[in-house]
């Protein structure tokens, strides 16, 4: 009985938008399982001295890296998203969107940035120099250390809390905080008492953002010679090419995620964060002068270190260097990242907009698809990307006799060799950017539309073009400009997955910074810059949309 | 001839909550207006959706104009059962005008055909100077009228339509049962009405049936 209403339901149920979803999420879950395969493995002798004697500090420099990082942009973004919405001084409006540029300059390029600005020729020791005849001591200035890293992740990622826990209050109610002020409490012991376990879950929802970039960095920790378990699997693979214990590295980095992930869920204790309905805001006090003059201090000061300061010194660097760089080889170089950025995200938009729509239609099975196709996103990109490298040359090696049938005896290497493999890793890595834009836009719409439509006549396929289409264009297009920047700035990935010679604008400014060739670097680093900053225009235009 | 035959039809949510729809069997015969009375939650918008294709039972079986369209081996497709639906709040098609909504269900028509039916349907809800406007430049009253001439340009074997009058004020609601039943007489057209309002029924329909209790009353 029960036999045959699951099979009239997969009757029903199963078309080609099925089948299609089916087979992007197996291409999506394959890398991954690879990586945990690789457990299975005997593995060799590089691993036993690894394990031996460095995934101790591996293993270690991480964590010290993720809490401290964790904690202190947790500060630095709540307080000033507490700031920016109870309370108002001078450029406070500004400050509301200015504190979120940060975000538009990627972690590696403000690490290559400060450490040249602070070294024994940059600006500042130099100008203590000339100007003020003072000789520092060149090991206070040091930042290619983990405290350093830490200053730089802590800085260029806080915005990610600051964005999320100043929307979470400023869609509180007013009366939380009225309560509290008639209650007698000043602003301190309201902010400890009232504002931290309020918005506790979008803290938490900010801080795991951030803690999964940091596992992802390669570019920041290597440059300065940290050594985390994304450096450990990029050295094995680029010293030794040895595919299998970078695999089973990337399992124990797996194992820090899941453990990130169990931590989260506990400390947002089942409450998920969520915008509450719409209720009275709260509305700013006005500070007083002193107090004022505190708040735009503080703001002014992140704003320059985690934005202005770096962005002028990249200016004069590229008015030094802009006529050696500016040439047909950096065009080319520009034009290669736009074009396999634009194919990977025309890619991820198509699968993410076939399973959206697939998936709503609530049922179990939807829910575990969605999950599933949105998983790269809290795997670090080492491991999606050492995984997507041993699935391509594990298909090579199957594909042999293919490629010698065709007459390509001497190649035994296509696939791995081929931008595919590339473009295979940011599918993986971004299709949740993509995908969570479309599934906002297709709860808005509902169901009713696409409904009124089959009863009309027209079957999945005709309803999707005629009707869904045409009504989540504006989500389509906001989730492919949020993916297409994330995979601009993508480093990490590129690195690994990108062809013999092959480079996009993050992979030559990498290389441009470790070779010390700063001043070359600039240039590319302010494009990444400028198609950062469309993002978060974009964001900023979704904002006021849903606002209206 | 029964243009919808229901038996024993069986649904719910999910397979551990209590059924919405328990047993129900029911016939509609060629050009009735039946009404379908019942408190809220009793499962009358979910049985006009089990009708359309739109949910699907877990046991019991539908036939519509004679065919069956679902039973415990089979699944008809929406699109193919030949349902026409007029949705609680019209769900008219935002990006297309009034124009492009009613032709939005004919494309089994040929293509010569219409434009004609179009107009046809326009006029039967007297809607023609308001061809060329989208849905959000319309009242209440007019979306109503035109989520009913696009339900009705196909031609369905049976109209179905859940609360028409919720979403309209008191004063139009008199004028515009009127005019219903009138359109719904000159179209032919075998119809099913869900509704809360005991005079919908009196007026519109030529049976009731009652949802929740076990009645079936003749008008
Ligand atoms: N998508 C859904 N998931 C789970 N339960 C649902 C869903 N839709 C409706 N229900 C439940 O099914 C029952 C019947 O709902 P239905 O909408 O058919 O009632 P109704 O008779 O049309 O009520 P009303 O007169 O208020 O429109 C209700 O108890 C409702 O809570
Ligand atoms: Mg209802």
């Amino acid at each position: 009985m029960k036999k045959k209403l699951i099979r009239r339901s997969i009757r029903k149920e199963f078309n080609g938008w099925w089948a299609i979803s089916l087979i992007g999420a197996t291409v999506i879950l394959l890398p991954i399982l690879f990586v945990f395969s690789s457990l299975f493995f005997k593995p060799n002798e590089n691993w036993f001295h690894i394990r031996e004697y460095l995934l101790g500090t591996y293993v270690k420099e991480t964590l010290l890296l993720v809490f401290s990082t964790g904690v202190l942009t947790a500060v630095l973004g709540v307080t000033l998203a507490w700031l920016v919405t109870a309370y108002d001084f001078p450029l406070k409006r500004f400050f509301r969107w200015g504190l979120i540029l940060p975000l538009a300059i990627p972690p590696y390029i403000a690490a290559y940035t400060y450490r040249t600005m602070l070294s024994y020729t940059g600006i500042v020791q130099a100008t203590l120099r000339n100007e003020f005849d003072y000789q520092m001591n060149p090991e206070w200035l040091n930042i290619s250390s983990l405290r350093g890293a830490i200053f730089i992740f802590t800085l260029f990622l806080y915005p990610y809390v600051f964005l999320i826990t100043r929307a979470f209050l400023e869609h509180q109610s007013a009366s939380f905080f009225e309560n509290a002020r008639l209650l007698g409490r000043k602003p301190f012991s309201i902010f400890i008492k009232v504002v931290l376990p309020l918005s506790r879950p979008a803290i938490v929802g900010g801080v795991v953002l951030v803690i999964y970039e940091v596992l992802s960095d390669y570019g920041v920790t290597s440059y300065f010679g940290i050594h985390t378990i994304t450096t450990a699997i990029f050295q094995t693979w680029f010293g030794m090419y040895d595919v299998n214990t970078a695999m089973r590295l990337a399992a124990w980095l797996m194992l820090i995620v899941v453990g990130m992930f169990i931590i989260e869920r506990l400390l947002r204790s089942r409450q998920r964060y969520h915008l509450p309905a719409k209720s009275r805001p709260l509305a700013a006090m006005k500070l007083k002068r002193f107090s004022a003059a505190a708040a735009f201090t503080y703001c002014f000061a992140v704003f320059s270190v985690g934005f202005l300061i770096p962005f002028v010194q990249l200016i004069a660097w590229t008015a030094l260097t802009f006529d050696e760089v500016w040439n047909d080889t950096f065009f080319t170089l520009v034009y290669q990242t736009l074009y396999v950025a634009f194919i990977s995200t025309l890619l991820i938009m198509i699968l993410a907009v076939i399973v959206a729509n697939v998936c709503r239609k609530q049922s179990a099975f939807s829910y575990f698809l969605a999950k599933w196709v949105t998983t790269g996103y809290s795997i670090p990109g080492a491991i999606v990307a050492i995984g997507v490298l041993a699935l391509f040359i594990g298909l090579d090696e199957r594909l042999a006799p293919l490629y010698a049938m065709m007459g390509m005896e001497d190649a035994p290497l296509i696939l791995s060799l081929s931008i595919v493999m590339l473009i295979v890793g940011y599918v993986i890595r971004f299709m949740a950017t993509g995908y969570n834009a479309i599934e906002v836009g297709f709860e808005k719409i509902g169901t009713k539309y696409t409904e009124a439509s089959r009863v009309l006549g027209q079957g999945v396929t005709k309803t999707f073009f005629k009707v869904d289409l045409p009504l989540v264009k504006g989500a389509i297009f906001s989730g492919f400009i949020l993916t297409f920047v994330e995979i601009c700035k993508e480093l990490p990935l590129a690195l690994l997955l990108r062809p013999f010679n092959f480079e996009t604008l993050s992979t030559k400014t990498y290389q441009f910074a470790k070779d010390e060739r700063i001043h070359e670097a600039s240039v590319s680093s302010l494009i990444i810059i400028a198609i950062s900053m469309l993002s978060i225009i974009v964001l900023q235009m979704i904002n006021k949309k849903v606002k209206e | 001839m029964k243009i919808v035959d229901i038996q024993n039809l069986v649904f719910s949510f999910s397979s551990t909550s209590e059924p919405v729809i328990n047993g129900v069997s029911l016939s509609i015969m060629k050009d009735e207006i039946v009404g379908i009375l019942g408190p809220s939650g009793s499962g009358k918008s979910t049985l006009l959706r089990l009708i359309a294709g739109l949910e699907m039972p877990w046991q019991g079986s539908i036939h519509v104009a004679e065919k069956p369209v679902v039973s415990e081996k089979l699944f008809i497709q929406p699109e193919d059962r030949g349902v026409g639906m007029v949705f609680q709040d019209y769900a008219l098609f935002p990006h297309m005008t009034v124009n492009e909504n009613i032709m939005f269900g004919l494309s089994r028509l040929p293509r010569k055909e219409r434009k004609p039916r179009v107009m046809e349907m326009l006029e039967l809800v007297k809607m023609e100077e308001f061809s060329e406007r989208y849905p959000h430049e319309l009242s209440g009253g007019q979306q109503q009228r035109v989520s009913l001439a696009r339900a009705l340009a196909p031609k369905p074997n049976v109209l179905l339509m859940d609360e028409p009058f919720s979403n309209l004020d008191a004063d139009l609601k008199a004028e515009i049962r009127e005019d219903l039943r009138v359109i719904l007489k000159k179209a032919n057209i075998t119809c099913i009405i869900v509704t809360h309002d005991r005079q919908d029924v009196e007026s519109i329909c030529d049976r009731s049936i009652v949802f929740g209790q076990r009645e079936e009353v003749m008008n």
